[in-house]
């Protein structure tokens, strides 16, 4: 019998050391440290040190002063932007707009306000500051500036970095219908950004993503396993896997956690049990619960399916 | 060169032309010198001052501003002096018989006016008075007399408010400028509607539109330039969300200008255009702005400056100049201002019209994301009065000594009597008040539980000067509360004629008694087994049934015919 599995890592620093330290420098307030650190980053891992600063107050506090220090600093004002957003939607919380309440959307909407006003600053002073373009796409959609302008705000990002996974996935959701968009767009883009990258490239993963939404909309289980195993979707699935995951070409590189944990639930829900283990098996301890959590209680599903992923299609 | 000389007491500017003789008399008077109640007296005078001169084959017209009004001819020296000496002889003997005349004419120049995306941004940045009045419809119309454009003409109309200029060699001989004397009249102070900015306000016309209000320098026109390459190129070029963008400048003759830039946008592109039009701004706010923008923009300027006409092109701003006490540069100034702007000017002018911004954007979006404040559609105060219920809603019009409010859903809404600008009067007891922050109040008294005397509470409050009496309505188009339009539907529904009355229940009665009688008659079978063995019984029954069938059909085609 075999020994039980520990439960999966979520902390991001745990698959990005990186994580860990910037968070560290935040912490010790060492700006310079953390410059230097982000500095060094592709526009990915930029991206996502960014997007991850956190959104605790001490946070806040540290990177207001940075930036009132130095207002032309680029990486000041999109971190500042990007805890102001983050901080903003934990308030509002995850849920659906009718189980939010007047008080929380007003602060929700004014954390989104001051955040933007930061990152229109950093965007107009350095228009090749993604991560600051990135942080706009999420801005617009919860600020409800509307989908049009969502997609100026991406499209001015992809004049500078065409395929910007991070950009895609903020973009994606302002496409699908709970914030005012269509199905057809969801996946129109997210064919758009799979076809356009050079192979093994991660971005296939937002046609899942595409999927995975309009699958789990339905509501319950069955019908999501069922409008996932339509052969055309699933063609889409298989499709979009053989361009990332499966190329030879895959790297484990930012973000690689999210996309192969989008795989394994897609799989999952599908019943395609040996394919989900593979992904569970290549994520090792590793865990991202972002989709997971629309079926309950993020980690625990997440545990849930990668156990039962193991019992019916075996651990390789 | 311009030459500066006088005519008949009125200075006199004077400029080289190749082409035929142009001259222009302009007068410092315009609308921003009126008030709403008054509002289109400096242009029914202009009309009036025209009038007479009927259909003369001449290139001649006017034009009222809001700072000054102008009477223009181009034609023969010998056209040109009988044209102006006519003008000016007319403004000082008004041709009043054609008051009534030109007063329909204006209107119908009003109501046929397409209207301009921006033609509302004036209100909203000044309120109903002075630079915000060309807003508004010409209500001042209706109650003007002969003695109003008389006071108003021997005010503004004089030798000393006037400036007389001409492209050409000479002043034409002949021309007499016989015009009163009076004084120079200063422009007046703009009044404001916005307790911050930078403000926008929504208005559904497809179009994005920035009103600025900067000091006034060199550096304005290049900015305006820039500014206009730059939305070129993020919207139109980049990203293809629109047709048009353009901007322009004016200058408000009190040392600022106004600046506009308009970019229009397909309707699912707005939001879009509102999004990159802001990012335009931010980026010259922060003073990113391209040195080949600037080089473009003076090398353009300067060439206009090099070109023949140019001092004849430029006569009518320079009397305006003149007229509002602003400094006249002479060409070489001109020059060596354009080419001494700076990208540090041009950061200080963004920085300005972005402080100062008003924002105009289309329905369904908004911008206070980026900071803008919303511009006030609602009052601070409510007046202190009696409560009258909206007969439909939860409005509530409160009417007292002072000054009325109404508050409902869509904020509070207050006009002082005293400092009303204007209260249109309809014969059916419907009155519209507007606050000098341009704030309206329109009630329908037959939407509220009001007694007439209360009504005469506003009528009286309302200075008389303000009052405009409005034409009468078509009945159909006063608006009714609820339970009227239900009752007048009720009534107004089609009826029946008294034959079909009649017959359907003639038919009711019949088709009940056969009907009733074959229904017994089968209960009956069934109870007694002795009838059930009749056969002929069931004959009788069938035949029964068919003529209840046919009996009720008159009540079943009336119905139907009724709903077709």
């Amino acid at each position: 019998m075999p020994a039980p599995l520990p439960p999966p890592d979520f902390a991001t620093g745990a698959a990005y050391p990186q994580v860990s330290t910037a968070r560290a420098a935040l912490a010790a307030g060492d700006w310079s440290a953390l410059r230097a650190l982000v500095d060094a980053q592709d526009p990915h891992g930029r991206t996502f040190l960014v997007d991850h600063v956190g959104d605790g107050p001490e946070v806040g506090e540290f990177l207001q002063r940075v930036y009132a220090e130095q207002p032309e600093d680029p990486l000041a004002g999109a971190m500042l932007g990007a805890h102001l957003i983050h901080a903003g939607w934990r308030i509002r919380s995850g849920l659906r707009a009718q189980y939010v309440s007047r008080e929380q959307f007003a602060q929700f909407f004014d954390h989104l306000r001051r955040a933007e006003q930061v990152l229109i600053d950093v965007t107009a002073r350095h228009p090749e500051e993604v991560a600051a373009w990135t942080q706009r796409v999420t801005s617009a959609r919860g600020l409800e500036v509307g989908q049009a302008e969502a997609r100026r705000r991406y499209d001015r990002l992809a004049a500078h970095q065409p395929h910007h996974l991070p950009a895609q996935t903020q973009l994606l959701q302002q496409f699908c219908p709970k914030w005012s968009g269509t199905w057809e767009k969801t996946h129109a883009f997210a064919r758009e950004c799979a076809e356009a990258v050079p192979p093994g490239a991660p971005n296939a993963v937002l046609v899942v993503e595409g999927y995975l939404e309009q699958a789990l909309d339905h509501g319950n289980t069955a019908a999501t396993s069922e409008f996932l195993r339509l052969p055309q979707v699933r063609g889409q699935i298989y499709d979009a896997a053989q361009r990332s995951i499966w190329h030879p070409e895959f790297r484990h590189g930012w973000g690689w956690v999210s996309v192969r944990s989008v795989f394994a639930l897609a799989f999952c829900l599908m019943h395609e049990w040996t394919p989900a283990a593979q992904q569970f098996a290549a994520l090792g301890n590793l865990g991202d619960d972002w989709l997971f959590s629309y079926l309950g209680d993020g980690p625990k599903e997440f545990q849930r399916f990668r156990d039962k992923a193991y019992a019916k299609g075996g651990r390789p | 060169m311009i030459q500066q000389l006088e005519t008949d007491g009125v200075p006199t500017l004077l400029a080289p032309t190749g082409g035929p003789m142009r001259a222009g008399l302009t007068f410092r008077v315009g609308t921003a010198d009126e008030t709403l109640a008054r509002h289109g007296i400096t242009h029914l005078l202009e009309h009036l001052a025209l009038a007479p001169l009927g259909t003369a084959d001449y290139h001649f017209n006017g034009a009222t501003a809001p700072i000054f009004t102008t009477f223009h001819m181009q034609g023969s020296e010998q056209d040109i002096a009988t044209f102006l000496t006519a003008v000016c002889a007319n403004l000082t003997d008004l041709p009043t018989a054609r008051l009534e005349v030109e007063k329909d004419i204006l209107r119908t120049e009003w109501s046929s006016q397409g209207g301009a995306a921006s033609d509302d941004i004036a209100l909203w940045r000044y309120g109903a008075r002075d630079f915000g009045l060309s807003s508004y419809p010409e209500w001042g119309l209706a109650r003007l007399t002969a003695e109003d454009l008389r006071e108003w003409a021997a005010r503004w109309f004089t030798r000393e408010n006037a400036v007389l200029w001409i492209a050409g060699d000479r002043v034409p001989e002949g021309l007499r400028l016989t015009l009163p004397s009076g004084t120079r009249q200063p422009v007046p102070a703009a009044s404001s509607a916005l307790p911050t900015t930078p403000a926008y306000f929504v208005e559904g016309s497809r179009a994005v539109v920035l009103d600025a209000v900067v000091r006034r320098r060199a550096a304005v026109g290049v900015f305006a330039d820039v500014l206009e390459r730059e939305l070129f190129r993020a919207l139109r070029q980049d990203a293809g969300l629109s047709y048009t963008t353009t901007t322009g400048y004016e200058p408000r003759g009190d040392g600022q200008v106004t600046l506009r830039a308009i970019a229009d946008a397909l309707a699912e592109k707005q939001d879009a255009v509102l999004g990159g039009f802001i990012d335009v701004l931010a980026k010259l706010r922060v003073g990113r702005i391209e040195q080949s923008d600037l080089d473009a923009a003076v090398a353009k300027r300067v060439e206009m400056l090099a070109t023949a006409e140019v001092d004849a092109a430029r006569l009518p701003d320079y009397a305006v100049n003149l007229l509002t006490g602003q400094r006249n540069l002479s060409l070489d100034e001109h020059r060596a201002e354009l080419k001494a702007v700076t990208l540090a000017e041009l950061h200080e002018v963004a920085q300005e019209v972005c402080a100062s911004a008003l924002l105009m954007v289309p329905d369904g979006t908004r911008a206070d994301w980026a900071g803008f404040t919303p511009a006030p559609t609602s009052s601070e105060t409510v007046a202190a009065g009696t409560t009258h219920h909206s007969r439909d809603d939860d409005g509530r019009l409160l009417i007292g000594p002072e000054a009325v409010s109404y508050l409902g859903g869509g904020g509070r809404l207050t006009v002082t009597y005293a400092e009303c600008a204007v209260m249109l009067a309809w014969p059916d007891g419907a009155r519209q008040l507007i606050a000098p922050d341009a704030i309206v109040l329109h009630i329908e008294p037959t939407l509220f539980d009001v007694h007439p005397a209360a009504m005469n509470v506003i009528d009286a409050g309302v200075p008389a000067d303000r009052r405009v009496a409005m034409p009468p309505r078509d009945p159909e188009s006063i608006p009714q509360p609820r339970a009227v339009r239900e009752i007048r539907e009720y009534l107004a529904r089609p009826k029946r004629a008294w034959w079909e009355v009649l017959l359907m229940v003639l038919s009711g009665l019949a088709t009940l008694a056969v009907g009733g009688f074959t229904l017994l008659l089968v209960i009956g079978m069934f109870i007694d087994p002795e009838l059930d063995g009749e056969n002929w019984m069931w004959g009788v029954v069938a035949v029964g049934w068919l003529l209840t069938v046919i009996l009720a059909l008159p009540i079943v085609l009336l119905t139907r015919g009724r709903r077709r």
